[in-house]
């Protein structure tokens, strides 16, 4: 079975994060009130006409910026004409003959090392409305109608689950990060179509597309389901035509839509609504300089400050976190990034809050990262303070003075440490003489003093430096 | 009854201005006119009630603009907000529009009243307004004559003076053609010179609306509120203020008109020809340098809008569909019947052709071989004009090959339909502001029109020679006193 091979082509639809619609001045919101973002436009009303977002065309350069794509300087829109009720115009304003961009690609890493994966284009279009099928009626909510999209395109270039997978994951972390789109999947903001075909030859095999994917893993499983399912078939002899399929995630299989009998028929035709757009090199050079920095960009910065790559990976992952870490310019980021993504994470988590909900400012936030930098502070006292620094509007040393925790400056710490050794002149002569358990002895000893308001390492540290002098 | 429509727009304001009369005065002599005009079939619906009401309330405002309580009729294509608005379809029969066209905003602004919606070809597909759902209107000269179109609904209210001001559109000589059939002056504009926002599209990039008038100074005006930029319509162009009537009154003396052969060619009949060739003689008489030109592919230019405005009307029509307005089939078995029924039950079959003819041409590879081919001619059109107006001020020719022919005429081709249109279609592929203005009679009395061509955005100029034109004939234009001796027809 395994001489056949894997083809793999996706397309993405990503909705794009502006404040309007694409062709009409009503607002791009989710999660409202059905019918409720909308207006004549939307509705497709007899006369009326399109109007251009700027903000989403300029999101859409970014996203073709980023994917590394030759850019169309003058574009115009098409007419992508079908019937089906959530079209309200019964056609659609896309881009067929000048994409905004084509030709890019985005870099993978796969098992066998980097890959690239071509994109065949990316173009700005308007979403369709939403469905609701019921037994008898079909109910249809016109807020999605006319936001903003990309579609990407890629070329036929994935040869496997695996790198549709990490195809899929780096170019919503692309987008991301391009603010581009808050690429959420269960929300519909990103959808996923693959298109997969197996074959023995390099002659590819009728293709088939795989719809309604819910999760990125789960593009890996229906392209592993549907690489058997092919396989299976052209075993027993049998072929089949191009065809359209839905992915099913209670049985982790595909379910057939339809049979592609003759090629789409969309009858495209330039937008007449519409005049070209030219993208000026201003205007690109503008949106190329104002690119959020990128998550390779940040990945660099973490791992040059020391963090591990597990934590790293994780920070990348949760796009708030690396956000929060960038307001910062000279602090631990190692220790800020472990407080980040262990207690803080967990305590958000159980509260289910988001930072911003907190009252974990900027400057307690900074102060709580230097104390444990500079080993006044240890990680116990910062768990006991917690809820305190997250809950009140004291600030740091507020917070540990009503915990009567006090803040350990070196003067009083090189005291304490200074009585310790005139109360234990016999560990202190141990410890001369080579004994290093004594060390131990009188480090119990400061800590007791102390009533655990010390740093370890730094009490550990002072009390070598002093034992030497 | 009194007779304040026939009045100029001008008298009739200082009579306002002076308040020798009201604005309640001239909607009542209007819907007096409209009833005894009934035969005419020119409006679809009035809107008597509302006009009277809006008459009312002017009583208390001050007259600050020349078109103060104006009447106007508004062809049937036009969205105005609560106000039924059917494009003469079945399919919008019942269709009462939620907003108003950026046209009526403007016209309302200017405290104008709007008493009804004109009759005309469903979805402005005709060249006689006879594919109305409603039934085709009548030409005032002679009933039994057609207004041509597809605005035939307001250039027959106009042409009787039942009102003085309408409003068309124009995608392939739609204000032109009735205008000159009906002996008034229509004004195509410069494409994009009129917002477009709430004009149910037929082929997007070619409707123009314009106004339809009695006489060019009163069309000029009209023209001065109705344009301007819209940031609603993309297609709208953002020019300066100015005023279309600001060269009216000037000689014509010196100016250079071009004639392409074409329009002077075996196409139009010897009775419009030789009206026309009067008036060239005129305007050699008056000073003006007159050339034969040839224009490329303009002999073309009806195949092209077939291929053009049929595609593009297939997908501005495709979203009545029975989901959301107008007719709906009732209890469809399934979607696909919806569909089938809605659409088979509620548009014409001059419409349906349309439509087919324009999805065959963008179907699968007949896109490249029509469509694409189409648009690349029509560039060369375009481009073939502007060479001419480096040289000429004004191309003009006949409006119409021949004049209003009989309104039980059929014809059994329907790609003959379109051949009314042979002088006035080049216009609209070009985008170039064209006006039709009267100049004369066949021996039935039938109007004949003058085609006028201006350069881009140039309408003032066109106005000017129109106005000169229009002194100097000095014509009877009103087809109630036609059984009158002693006026001028020829």
């Amino acid at each position: 079975m395994s001489n056949y091979k894997t083809t793999v082509g996706i397309e993405v639809h990503a909705e794009l994060k502006t404040k309007t619609k694409m062709f009409s001045g009503s607002a791009n919101h989710y999660g409202k009130m059905a019918n409720t973002c909308t207006n004549v436009v939307d509705l497709g009303y007899p006369g009326t006409l399109p109007t251009i977002n700027e903000e989403a065309i300029r999101l859409g350069l970014r996203a073709a910026l980023v994917l590394n794509c030759t850019i169309n300087k003058h574009m115009h829109f098409d007419r992508k004409n079908y019937f089906y009720p959530d079209n309200p115009k019964n056609y659609q304003i896309t881009q067929n003959r000048t994409p905004i961009g084509v030709n890019g690609y985005v870099l993978i890493e796969t098992s066998k090392g980097p890959k690239k994966i071509r994109i065949h284009d990316i173009h700005v279009e308007e979403d369709t409305c939403k469905s609701i099928h019921n037994e008898s009626i079909s109910l249809l909510d016109f807020n999605r109608a006319g936001v903003p999209l990309v579609e990407i395109v890629t070329e036929a270039d994935m040869e496997s689950d695996e790198e549709a997978v990490k195809y899929l994951e780096k170019l919503r972390e692309l987008l991301l990060y391009a603010d581009v789109s808050d690429c959420k999947i269960e929300e519909g903001s990103m959808r996923c179509d693959c298109n997969v075909s197996v074959s023995k030859t390099d002659k590819l095999n009728p293709k088939v597309e795989v719809k309604n994917i819910g999760s990125i893993s789960n593009v890996g499983e229906a392209v592993r389901y549907e690489v058997e399912r092919q396989i299976a078939l052209y075993e027993k002899g049998e072929v089949f035509k191009e065809q359209t399929r839905r992915f099913d995630d209670k049985t982790m299989s595909t379910i057939l839509m339809r049979v592609k009998e003759t090629g789409n028929d969309y009858r495209y035709f330039p937008e007449p609504d519409i005049p070209f757009i030219d993208l000026t090199d201003e205007f690109i050079k503008n949106t190329k300089d104002n690119l959020p920095m990128s998550s390779d960009e940040r990945r660099k910065i973490y791992i040059n400050a020391g963090i591990n790559e597990v934590n790293v990976e994780k920070i990348i992952q949760n796009r708030n976190v690396s956000d929060y870490l960038s307001k910062f310019d000279d602090i631990n980021l190692v220790i800020a990034s472990n407080l980040l993504l262990g207690d803080i994470a967990a305590y958000l988590n159980k509260m289910e809050m988001e930072l911003d909900d907190t009252k974990l400012t900027n400057d307690k936030f900074k102060d709580v990262v230097n104390y444990l930098d500079k080993g006044k502070i240890n990680s116990k006292i910062f768990k006991e303070i917690l809820d305190d620094l997250m809950e009140t509007d004291d600030n740091l040393d507020t917070i540990l003075d009503n915990h009567s925790i006090k803040e350990m400056g070196e003067d009083e710490l090189v005291s304490i440490i200074n009585d310790v050794l005139e109360n234990n002149k016999q560990s202190v002569d141990d410890y001369k003489n080579g004994n290093s358990r004594a060390i131990k002895y009188l480090m119990g000893q400061i800590m007791k003093e102390t009533r655990g308001n010390a740093n370890p390492s730094f009490v550990n540290q002072k009390l070598i430096e002093l034992l030497e002098k | 009854m009194s007779k304040y429509l026939d009045l100029s727009i001008k008298e009739i304001n200082d009579l306002l201005k002076s308040k020798k009369i009201k604005p309640l005065d001239l909607v009542l002599e209007c819907f007096a006119r409209i009833k005894e005009n009934e035969d005419l079939n020119a409006f679809i619906t009035f809107d008597e009630e509302n006009a009277i009401k809006k008459a009312k309330e002017l009583e208390n405002v001050e007259v600050d603009n020349l078109f103060f309580g104006i009447p106007i009729a508004i062809k049937d294509n036009i969205c105005t907000l609560g106000l039924r608005t059917t494009c003469a379809s079945k399919i919008l029969e019942n269709f009462i529009p939620i907003y108003n066209a950026t046209v009526i905003d403007k016209i309302n602004e200017k405290h104008m009243i709007i008493v009804g919606k004109t009759n005309m070809d469903e979805f402005a597909m005709g060249s006689c307004s006879k594919t109305s759902y409603f039934g085709a209107p009548h030409n005032p000269w002679n009933k039994d004559k057609i207004t041509g179109g597809s605005s035939g609904g307001s250039a027959s209210c106009v042409s009787n003076r039942i009102v003085p001001l309408a409003l068309g559109s124009d995608t392939g000589g739609s204000i032109r053609q009735p205008a000159s059939l009906c002996g008034i002056v229509g004004m195509k504009p410069t494409y994009g010179r009129v917002s477009r926002y709430g004009l149910v599209a037929f082929a997007s990039s070619m409707d123009q609306i314009g106004p339809m008038t009695r006489n060019v100074f009163e069309n000029a005006s009209l023209l001065n509120i109705i344009c301007g930029k819209d940031h609603k319509d993309l297609t709208s162009a953002d020019k300066d203020e100015e005023d279309f009537t600001r060269f009216i009154g000037e000689d014509i003396k010196g100016m250079k008109i071009a004639i392409p052969n074409y329009f002077v060619s075996s196409v139009v009949s010897s009775q419009v020809l030789d009206k026309f060739n009067n008036i060239v003689d005129l305007l050699k008489k008056k000073g003006c340098i007159v050339d034969y030109v040839d224009i490329d592919y303009i002999e073309n230019a009806v195949t092209l809008y077939q291929i053009l405005a049929m595609g593009e009307a297939s997908g501005n029509l495709a979203r009545f569909d029975g989901v959301r307005y107008g007719y709906s089939y009732p209890n469809p078995k399934n979607l696909e019947e919806l569909y089938t029924k809605t659409r088979q039950i509620g548009f014409g079959d001059e419409v349906k052709r349309r439509i087919m003819v324009g999805s065959f041409i963008l179907s699968g590879e007949n896109a490249k071989i029509y469509y694409d081919k189409a648009m690349s001619i029509r560039d060369d059109i375009k481009k073939s004009f502007e060479e001419k107006f480096k040289k000429y001020d004004l191309i003009i020719g006949p409006t119409t090959t021949d004049v209003a022919y009989d309104i039980k005429k059929e014809f059994n081709d329907p790609s003959k339909s379109f051949l009314d249109d042979v002088l006035v279609i080049p216009v609209n592929m070009a985008g170039l502001p064209g006006l039709s203005l009267p100049v004369g009679f066949s021996c039935e009395k039938l109007p004949i029109g003058l085609h006028i061509i201006g350069n881009y955005f140039e309408e003032a100029k066109m106005y000017k020679f129109a106005a000169y034109l229009e002194k100097e004939l000095s014509l009877n234009l009103d087809p109630r006193s036609k059984a009158k001796r002693g006026d001028r027809y020829e």
